[in-house]
């Protein structure tokens, strides 16, 4: 129908010989409208990511000119707690890093050999089967996981480690249900970098003699390294933007510390098994509940937001200069 | 060529869509309240030839002193009321015949209750809609007496005087009237597995202590009590609950200091969820917390309730007054807006007949024959009968 219109035009065009042809480009509706709406499309995300970190901007700043707030304590004490004017970052900034190393250490392992069996080693059918179970997994809500910490992984160490050691909200169980939940996302994202070794690289690598072992190791591995580095990073971000599982099983109060020392004792700031709130389970708890505009606790909460975009920004440029850096020309 | 046609304009609406939800900032706080549709669910007063004319607002509250004309001209099911057995009855009340809307916000302590009688008003046939928001005492308060915009403010705190103030200057001028709904205790739980504070509980001061940043193990309150670290659980600083708590145990103790004792005390998890304050105490040998009794009740299987200076929180202590945690739990409203709302003078006589009857449902005490008939003689007052 669409093709015989279009003949039958071309036809007309044709069949006057009186008429110049016209060898403009033919304006195209549709393809117009479509060049629009896909460039609005782009526009939306730039003009929402300008929005956001304008009003982050913006807000924090009005927050660290308060008198209350010097920016040193900001950095330099160890309470967080808004009401009683006590700004100092570090208490939720560990935590964060806390579950996130943690979360890292559980999926970067498991991740990495999850896209070595995928694209090395697994035949079809196996591909067939675990693919789509790690997509599911991928797909589960993750106040799901945050329960499954709480109700599943919390009683597991306390069972392992003594119920006096492990207290009820903790960081180690929300940081490993964290690992859980990126491990999809660090293995399917390194097994495209694997898969895109070309086949030529392996087949050198037994042409000399090299097991599969070796293969995948030594060669397939570190020609993919640009890409794996990709997937840890982007992985770090998920993790340290993660919320709904620190919020449900990590705690509800900052792990405050009267002063250094008393952080530093025993490397108390760095005990997986109590409770500690991070950035984004404390911005949450903080806008749950109903505070004024123009509170202090309000105003803090955007700097606690600033410092997080902050952290996943740098992570980001990281990422990106290791793909351009260890990129792989074949 | 037609079929692209449809696709870019699936893909236009599509990026409208979007471009429509990304422009409306998620916002933290709680959503503007909706202007009360005072004009729009104002009930037609029949025009009164002997109403001042020199009340040159035509505001539509007509004043308190109006006479009660109107009142029973809209309210037609009303009764008379009555004394039966020293309680005061009120006119009984036909939901089916009340119309309009009513809007109440106020305390999160008080909304289960509202919730629950306002639940029952509509199964009773009630067609209006009641709005009732938990945003805390306090700014339930603001909005009855400055923004002047809800018909009834629920408290878990009697009123304070600067808000009846700000209440008068509001026109037309609103004269808050106190309704006692019930009482709330709070109940201080710990663990089942804590085996060392006996019977006895707690002394106020222990209490206080407990929570306090001058104390890190239990040995620091009592040397009998072990060598180990207390894990504090609270509701978070937004919620009456936690001002409560501040004023009854943590004040006496440390006056001033009271809120920065509390607030800066090591191992402590605020959360306005009440569910993770049973979950952290029920899961922690060593952790003690306090919510309202009514948590306590739906969850008594895994936590410790204990008494305070010796007195346990139970019905009876509560009506006895000598648990020392237990407050008052009102509705306030005007009676300008009872006269010219029939139905908020409908629903807050629903309210005080029959909140005996759910309040101890919901977890709550009911408050004591004596203000109930308190309560109802102001609704009498206040309608004019």
């Amino acid at each position: 129908m669409e093709q015989q219109s279009v003949i039958s035009s071309a036809a007309g065009a044709w069949s006057d010989p009186t008429q110049p042809i016209d060898l403009h480009k033919r304006r195209r509706l549709g393809e117009s409208i479509i060049r629009v709406s896909l460039i609005a499309a782009a526009f939306v995300s730039v003009a929402t990511t300008i929005g956001i970190v304008l009003v982050l901007i913006f807000d924090a700043i009005k927050f660290l000119i308060r008198p209350e707030v010097s920016l040193w304590e900001f950095f330099t004490s160890t309470i967080w707690q808004p009401q009683i004017l006590q700004f100092g970052i570090f208490p939720l900034f560990n935590a964060t890093v806390l579950t996130s190393l943690i979360g890292m250490s559980v999926a970067l392992p498991i991740g990495l050999m999850i896209a070595i069996y995928l694209s090395e080693y697994a035949s079809a059918r196996a591909r067939g089967i675990l693919k789509p179970t790690l997509e599911i997994l991928a797909g589960i809500p993750t106040v799901v996981f945050g329960f499954f910490a709480l109700g599943f992984v919390t009683p597991l160490l306390q069972g392992i480690f003594g119920k006096n050691n492990v207290e009820i909200f903790n960081v180690a169980s929300a940081g490993l249900v964290i690992g859980i939940l990126i491990i999809p996302l660090v293995s399917s994202m390194s097994e495209d970098a694997l898969s895109a070794v070309p086949r030529s690289l392996r087949e050198a690598s037994y042409g000399i003699g090299a097991t599969r072992l070796e293969t995948a190791v030594r060669v397939v591995l570190p020609a993919a390294l640009s890409g794996i580095s990709a997937a840890v990073i982007v992985g770090i971000s998920r993790a340290v933007g993660e919320t709904m599982v620190v919020a449900i099983a990590a705690g509800a109060g900052p792990r405050n510390f009267a002063n250094w020392p008393e952080a530093l004792k025993g490397l108390n700031f760095l005990n997986p098994f109590k409770a500690a709130e991070t950035m984004t389970g404390h911005i949450v708890r903080i806008s749950g509940g109903d505070i004024s505009y123009d509170s202090i606790d309000y105003d803090s909460i955007f700097a606690i937001a600033f410092m997080l975009f902050i952290l996943t920004l740098i992570l980001n440029i990281i990422s990106r200069w290791v793909v351009r850096r260890f990129r792989q020309e074949y | 060529m037609r079929r692209i046609l449809i696709f870019g304009l699936i893909i236009a609406a599509l990026v409208l869509a979007a471009c429509g939800g990304g422009s409306t900032e998620p916002t933290a706080a709680p959503a503007p309240a909706e202007q009360p549709a005072q004009e729009a669910t104002a009930t037609p007063v029949p025009a009164e030839p002997t109403a001042e004319p020199a009340q040159p607002e035509a505001t539509n509250a007509p004043e308190p002193t109006a006479a009660p004309e109107p009142t029973e001209a809209s309210m037609p099911s009303m009764g008379e009321a009555s004394v039966m057995d020293g309680k005061i009855m009120l006119p009984e009340v036909n939901p089916l015949e009340v119309t309009g809307d009513v809007i109440a916000a106020g305390s999160s302590t008080v909304f289960p209750l509202a919730e629950a009688l306002a639940e029952r008003f509509i199964d009773e046939g009630y067609g209006g809609n009641i709005t009732i928001d938990s945003i805390g005492s306090g700014a339930g308060f603001e909005r009855f007496c400055v923004a002047g915009e809800t018909d009834i403010s629920d408290a878990s705190r009697p009123i304070k005087d600067s808000e009846v103030e700000s209440c008068g200057q509001l026109t037309p001028p609103r004269t808050p009237i106190e309704f006692r709904v019930g009482t709330d205790a709070l109940a201080v739980v710990v663990s089942p597995e804590n085996d060392w504070v006996g019977e006895e509980g707690l002394t106020l001061d222990e209490l206080a202590r407990l929570f306090s940043s001058d104390v890190t193990n239990w040995s620091d309150v009592n040397p009998d009590w072990p060598a180990e670290p207390v894990k504090r659980f609270s509701p978070g600083t937004d919620s009456g609950t936690f001002d409560y708590f501040i004023e009854a145990v943590m004040t006496p103790a440390f006056g001033d200091a009271a809120e920065e004792q509390l607030l800066g005390a090591s191992s402590l998890q605020l959360s306005e969820d009440d569910n993770v304050l049973v979950q952290g105490v029920s899961g922690d040998q060593y952790a003690i917390g306090y919510f309202g009794y009514a948590y306590f009740e739906e969850n008594q299987g895994k936590l410790r309730d204990m008494s305070i200076e010796g007195i346990a929180p139970s019905r009876e202590t509560v009506d006895a007054n000598t648990y020392p945690l237990a407050r008052p739990l009102f509705m306030y409203s005007d009676a300008g807006i009872m006269t010219s709302k029939p139905q908020v003078a409908a629903f807050l006589n629903f309210v005080l007949s029959n909140v005996d009857d759910v309040i101890l449902d919901v977890g709550y005490f009911p408050a004591s024959d004596e203000a109930i008939n308190q309560a109802r003689q102001a609704w009498l007052d206040a309608m004019g009968q």
